[in-house]
């Protein structure tokens, strides 16, 4: 009863009470159920609905088996275009996110005054809610009312070509400098912690090395501060691969298909054109994309763990 | 004399070496100033139009500090419009499904935790547990929201309350395994030595002692409930269900946008979780790293 893991005890156990030891043995089971439970229902079971329907076309009577919405997959522009728009979004902002912010968590790692107060308000786009984002830089990004947009005016320079979310050659960077926006905070976040948890040992053995402080950096910082920088690029890069919310509200994928990315365009296929079939077929792909760097991330938690 | 010399020049190497550390210290300062001005401003936006009139919302160039505020915004979102039920509907969902996800997801935490399971089963399911939050949101909205449309519950909170109990149980899970971990056998031994059982040590003994985890792991809950869109919009449509964060978007993709009106209700959607994130900053690269505040 005291300790499942010792079968010296379980023997002794066994002669004392053997009773509450078999209630003890499947405790476990029973407090683990229900979450198993809830999980099969509303992760696996849609995902073995998704599988189904992905591979029927037609609905209801008229449903057949088939292997269309996958063929359709490789000849549909729109779904290769959505594709290149979610590449070009995540490799934009995962290269500005972490490099500003390893940049940002070094400034901070020394004891500063103010530090506190600096970390917390650099935290704050992270947190909002990422419609409330939206609604931030629709105000800030409109052509004509928008902030940016009059204190250029304000400074004498012309907007008239500056028309960000609604042009269709700037539509995409601009959404990707809100991704920067919202989520460096949280590359800082990663590695300030990872930073922080470095030993002072090899730090002092490298000034005692005479090295310069590029060189400290370089060779005694990013080897140790490697297993943070890689859990925060596969988070963020799981994150960026599905990214909606923001996007969604700035443009929803327009103008055109300048910022369709997969999401909005599975998204657009079930629930404007209720072409279900073909959306599960199309977030297949997307699983693949996203378990690839999950994968990743689960081993990485697990060496951790065995560690 | 050549000492001094070499005495004055060491006197001098040190001062640009000091003025140089001087120098660097202000630069960043100058460097952080901007980034905070940078994460912050867009939002301080926000905040003024809420509080403008339209003139002063359309003013060139932007009056950034100079305008009488005014609470006219909010009155209209939150008491002509419907904002004020979606913000209940939001607090509704966000309340249930923390509390249901906290039951489960820590009942199951104490079990992968404490008992080591046949066939090294508590590690994997912890794994497995952990894997079915990598979905992305998309990939189960499109079944998910076949599967509420066959039980009639679109358009109900209960499918909200649902479904987010499934998005924070994983990460539930995983923190309270954390917690867990981080407590030694022994404190239950003693309870259950003294005539406890199981159960009564996890009440009695171990909860209360990871009572600050429990209630950072509900604040986690309760900013991805109320920050999460994409299932709220695909199981969502009427004035009655939908939640704030759907309402929102309603009104920005609108032909006519109300400025004020949508910064007001966005203020309001932004503030609890500005309290809630300052409230669990102890924890947040844990709850991060699990996949916290995002859905």
């Amino acid at each position: 009863m005291i300790q499942q893991t010792s079968p010296r005890r379980q023997k002794g156990e066994q002669s004392e009470a053997p009773p509450s030891r078999r209630r003890d043995t499947s405790l476990p089971y029973l407090l683990i159920a229900p979450t198993i439970a809830v999980l099969v229902g509303l992760s696996i079971y849609p995902l073995i609905y998704a599988v189904k329907i992905s591979l029927q076309t037609g609905s209801g009577e008229a449903a057949r088996w088939s292997l269309a919405n996958f063929a359709r997959l490789a000849t549909d522009s729109f779904f290769l275009e959505a594709l290149a728009h979610t590449f070009i979004y995540a490799a934009g902002a995962l290269t500005f996110e972490f490099l500003l912010g390893l940049g940002l968590a070094v400034l901070l790692d020394r004891p500063l005054r103010g530090r506190t107060l600096f970390r917390s308000a650099l935290l704050i786009p992270m947190m909002l809610p990422p419609v409330v984002v939206g609604v931030v830089w629709r105000l800030m990004l409109n052509p004509d009312f928008g902030a940016i947009n009059g204190t250029l005016r304000g400074a004498g320079i012309a907007t008239d070509s500056l028309t960000w979310t609604a042009s269709p050659s700037l539509a995409l960077a601009s959404v990707i400098a809100v991704d920067i926006w919202q989520w460096t905070p949280f590359m800082f976040l990663v590695l300030l912690a990872g930073l922080q948890a470095i030993p002072q040992e090899p730090y002092e053995a490298a000034v005692i090395d005479g090295s310069s402080a590029w060189q400290t950096f370089r060779h005694v910082t990013l080897p140790l501060l490697k297993p943070a920088i890689l859990i925060a690029l596969l988070l963020r890069t799981m994150d960026l691969l599905r990214v909606f919310d923001q996007i969604f509200i700035l443009t929803e994928g327009g103008p055109g298909f300048s910022t369709e990315t997969v999401s909005l365009y599975i998204y657009r296929t079930a629930f404007r054109f209720s072409d279900f079939g073909y959306a599960a077929a199309m977030s297949f792909v997307l699983l693949v994309l996203t378990n690839i760097v999950s994968v990743g991330y689960i081993r990485l938690l697990q060496k951790q763990e065995t560690a | 004399m050549r000492e001094g010399h070499n005495r004055r020049e060491y006197a001098a190497k040190i001062g640009r070496g000091a003025a140089r550390s001087r120098m660097a210290r202000w630069l960043k300062y100058v460097l952080l100033a901007l980034a905070v001005l940078t994460a912050v401003t867009p939002v301080y936006w926000m905040v003024t139009i809420s509080l403008k009139s339209e003139v002063d919302q359309f003013a060139a160039p932007p009056r950034w500090f100079k305008f009488a505020p005014t609470l006219a915004h909010y009155y209209d979102a939150f008491y002509t419009r419907a904002f004020g039920q979606y913000l209940l509907t939001s607090v509704t969902v966000a309340i249930l499904s923390t509390i249901f996800a906290l039951t489960l997801g820590t009942l199951a935490a104490y079990g992968l935790s404490r008992f080591r399971l046949r066939a090294n089963l508590d590690r994997r399911l912890s794994m497995w547990i952990l894997s079915t939050r990598m979905f992305p949101p998309i990939v189960t909205a499109v079944p998910l929201f076949l599967m509420m449309r066959d039980l009639r519950l679109l358009n109900t909170i209960s499918s909200l309350v649902i479904v987010y109990t499934a998005l924070n149980l994983p990460f539930v899970v995983w923190m309270m395994r954390g917690f867990f971990r981080e407590l030694p056998r022994e404190l239950e031994e003693a309870a259950m030595v003294d005539g406890d059982s199981r159960l009564g040590a996890l009440v009695r003994v171990v909860l209360p002692l990871v009572t600050p985890g429990l209630a950072a792991t509900a604040v986690f809950c309760l900013i991805v409930s109320w920050n999460e869109f994409l299932l709220a919009l695909v199981l969502t449509q009427t004035d009655a269900s939908m939640t704030l964060p759907v309402g929102i978007a309603g009104r920005v993709t609108q032909y006519e946008i109300k400025w004020g009106v949508m910064s007001a209700a966005g203020v309001v959607a932004m503030i609890p979780i500005l309290v809630f994130a300052m409230a669990v900053q102890r924890y947040l690269v844990r709850g991060l790293s699990l996949g916290a505040v995002k859905g």
